[in-house]
């Protein structure tokens, strides 16, 4: 009892690879448009490495553009079979290759599915790295002299100001560490002495933050140092001071920014699977309604095709029993190997 | 009277001149969709700096212009392109005999004046940026204050924000913070005595000093940026005034915009040009093709060579015949004379 039958004359088989030929073509443009998506992701994981420690992981888009760079292959393959399938000489040869195919079309599609799914669940390994890469950042901001560090002011200021963030989680991670250069700190001030005795490392801890935590909404002008201290600043206090600086940690601001990305990328590639399915199901239709014409010298018969030629627990039985089989020919070659030596010594 | 400029157009140089055509209107056609995406991308520019252009600047006016004469353009070439095709097509070309016509007329009076108007305006518009970028800036920085202020409120973030992004620090230097009060008096305490003296040492009664906000700070600077008291050179320790202020931007917004915006602007003059002399080509090609056909009786494959002209007759002619069709004197019009410079016709055309 075949799965799924459907009856296919002449004019219906045409039309089937007529229209698997232009989905196939689709498809292309899809996995063009996915390796794309793949590459874009990976040079804005790139642009920002410095702030993740280099340590992120490119697998999400190096799986994409692999998906896609595949999606590519594998339909204008089955564009190229279709369009041939329309005249029994060119199909000829391709008929010992199909059933292969398919299997690989199959697996292929698990691939992609898997894929769409990684792009919705990697979030979490981006946040634990992003936090590690922004503390470190922040900690590096004043070491404008040491080589291979002196980038990292510029980098974190740029990106709290394209991101509208401050600190890793919000703006007081900025007291905690000493941001300042001792480069730039008078040391026979009485002020800047009393602060670095004040706590046991020695550094220079500030009540401030740095210009790029300003937001440009806030009416008065920002206000960076002595945040904690409303007699400091006329008609300020900071408790209910909400304008004056950004209020995201750059670490949610990011985090927020990548998963939106990834998101969509998931999304379109769960599209991009669903087509897939489709076409590989109307390629083994086209498939076995091929092999059905039982005269190939009448092309107008019909022919019937479906998915699996007998149901699915019965499909599975031959499977199985066809892996038994070769394993039992493996034996039984042995044997009769064995059996042909022993007569000849005996 | 002698048709003007007539050439004479056998089959092949007819089929050559319908295909050469095809790929002009193509061209075209490409062309004025460029153009129409120079002049939105200017456009859109203009929209997210109108606040920095004072409003009796007639910049604006050249996109706008652009815009309708790119949108022309395409339409002349989509049309060339299939009259062209049709032209090759025994059966496809009687129905744009009627059209061929005023479509001509419509697309040189409209397009072409479009076109000229638009390049008129992309020489002659950019020298008034110059004054329309100083009177929106010096507006902008003298409202930074005015944040509760109706009308002006949005003057602080907007120039904060144009800072940030063009890297940019005042009209032409830092310096031009020093002469406006940029922080609002709602934000002064008036029982500091500092800020009494400031204010009392101006005629205006402005709060002057000589510090700039926090948008003029310059990231690549290695020590955190210097914002106040920067025309004291001992208020801040260990400034080395040898090596290159890095601390604020040192470009001015005046010039940032204006190179920017001159660069849209001579961009789009550049593709106004193309498209004007593409335009051209298309229009006299069509014509002669139109008036090729015309003299085989509309019939595509006829054997016969044809004269292609641009005007039936001279400027005087034209007037006549325009007269003479709005007139009640029912007189013979003027008969074509053959001109002289075509070589005898090699007998009628086969219908």
């Amino acid at each position: 009892m075949a799965l799924l039958k459907v009856k296919f004359d002449q004019k219906k088989r045409v039309k089937l690879a007529q229209g698997l030929w232009l989905m196939n073509w689709l498809s292309v443009l899809a996995g063009v448009v996915i390796f794309s998506l793949g590459l874009f992701l990976k040079i804005e994981l790139r642009k920002r490495s410095e702030v993740m420690n280099n340590s992120e992981s490119h697998f999400v888009p190096n799986s994409l553009i692999g998906v896609g760079v595949l999606s590519c292959v594998f339909n204008s393959l089955a564009g190229k079979i279709c369009y041939d399938a329309l005249d029994p000489a060119k199909y000829a040869k391709w008929k010992p290759w199909l059933k292969s195919y398919l299997a690989v079309c199959v697996l292929f599609n698990i691939v992609l599915l898997l894929v769409a799914l990684c792009c919705f669940l990697l979030r979490g390994s981006l946040e634990s790295t992003l936090a590690h890469g922004l503390k470190n950042g922040m900690k590096y901001y004043r070491d404008t002299d040491t080589p291979g560090r002196c980038f990292m002011k510029k980098t974190i200021d740029m990106l709290q100001i394209e991101f509208k963030c401050c600190g890793n989680n919000g703006f007081r991670d900025w007291f905690e560490i000493q941001w300042i250069s001792n480069r730039y700190l008078d040391f026979s001030s009485k002020e800047v002495k009393d602060r670095i005795k004040s706590n046991v490392d020695g550094r220079y801890l500030v009540d401030g933050v740095p210009f790029s935590c300003c937001n440009p909404s806030s009416p008065r002008p920002c206000i960076q140092y002595q945040l904690t201290n409303n007699s400091a600043h006329y008609s300020y206090d900071h408790q209910t001071e909400e304008l004056n600086l950004w209020v995201h940690g750059c670490r949610a601001a990011l985090l927020g920014y990548y998963s939106s990305l990834m998101n969509s990328m998931g999304a379109f590639t769960l599209l991009v699977w669903l087509f897939e399915v489709t076409i590989t199901v109307g390629l083994r239709y086209l498939h076995t309604a091929l092999e059905g014409v039982s005269n190939p010298e009448d092309p107008e018969c019909e022919s019937e095709g479906w998915l699996l030629e007998k149901s699915v627990p019965e499909t599975w039985k031959a499977f199985l029993e066809s892996l038994k089989k070769l394993g039992k020919s493996n034996q039984v070659d042995a044997q009769g190997a064995d059996a042909g030596q022993a007569p000849e010594a005996g | 009277m002698a048709p003007v400029l007539p050439l004479v157009l056998p089959l092949q140089p007819r089929i050559r001149l319908a295909q050469g055509l095809w790929l002009l209107s193509w061209l075209l056609a490409l062309a004025g969709g460029l153009t129409l995406l120079c002049s939105g991308h200017l456009l859109v520019q203009l929209w997210h700096l109108g606040t920095f252009l004072a409003p009796s600047c007639p910049f604006a006016a050249l996109p706008q212009v652009a815009l309708a004469a790119g949108a022309v353009a395409l339409g002349t070439g989509l049309v060339g392109a299939g009259a062209s095709r049709a032209s090759l097509d025994a059966a496809q070309y009687p129905p744009w005999r009627g059209v061929l016509g005023p479509l001509l007329v419509a697309s040189t009076a409209g397009g072409g004046g479009l076109l000229v108007l638009a390049l008129g305006l992309a020489l002659a518009l950019p020298g008034s940026l110059d004054i329309g970028l100083e009177e929106g800036l010096a507006t902008a920085l003298a409202h930074y204050k005015d944040t509760e202020v109706p009308g002006h409120c949005h003057a602080k973030r907007l120039l904060d924000e144009l800072q940030l992004r063009y890297h940019c620090c005042g009209r032409h230097g830092y310096k031009d913070w020093f002469g406006i009060q940029w922080v609002s008096s709602r934000y002064l305490d008036p029982n500091d005595q500092d800020v009494v003296d400031r204010i009392q040492s101006n005629v205006e009664g402005l709060y002057l000093i000589d510090g700039v906000p926090f948008s003029c700070c310059n990231p690549h600077s290695p020590r955190p940026c210097l914002q106040s008291q920067l025309s004291d050179p001992h208020a801040h320790p260990l400034f080395d005034p040898r090596q290159p202020n890095l601390n604020l931007w040192d470009q001015g917004c005046h010039g940032v915009l204006l190179g920017q915006l001159q660069g849209l602007a001579s961009t789009l003059g550049s593709m106004l040009a193309v498209t004007f002399v593409l335009q051209t080509l298309v229009l006299l090609g069509l014509r002669y093709l139109q008036t090729a056909l015309e003299g085989l009786g509309g019939v595509i494959n006829g054997e016969g060579e044809t004269q292609g002209y641009l005007f039936p007759s001279g400027l005087k002619g034209m007037l006549k015949t325009a007269w003479l069709k709005g007139g009640v004197a029912h007189r013979p019009a003027p008969e074509e004379a053959p001109s002289l410079e075509a070589p005898p016709k090699e007998g009628l055309p086969e219908a």
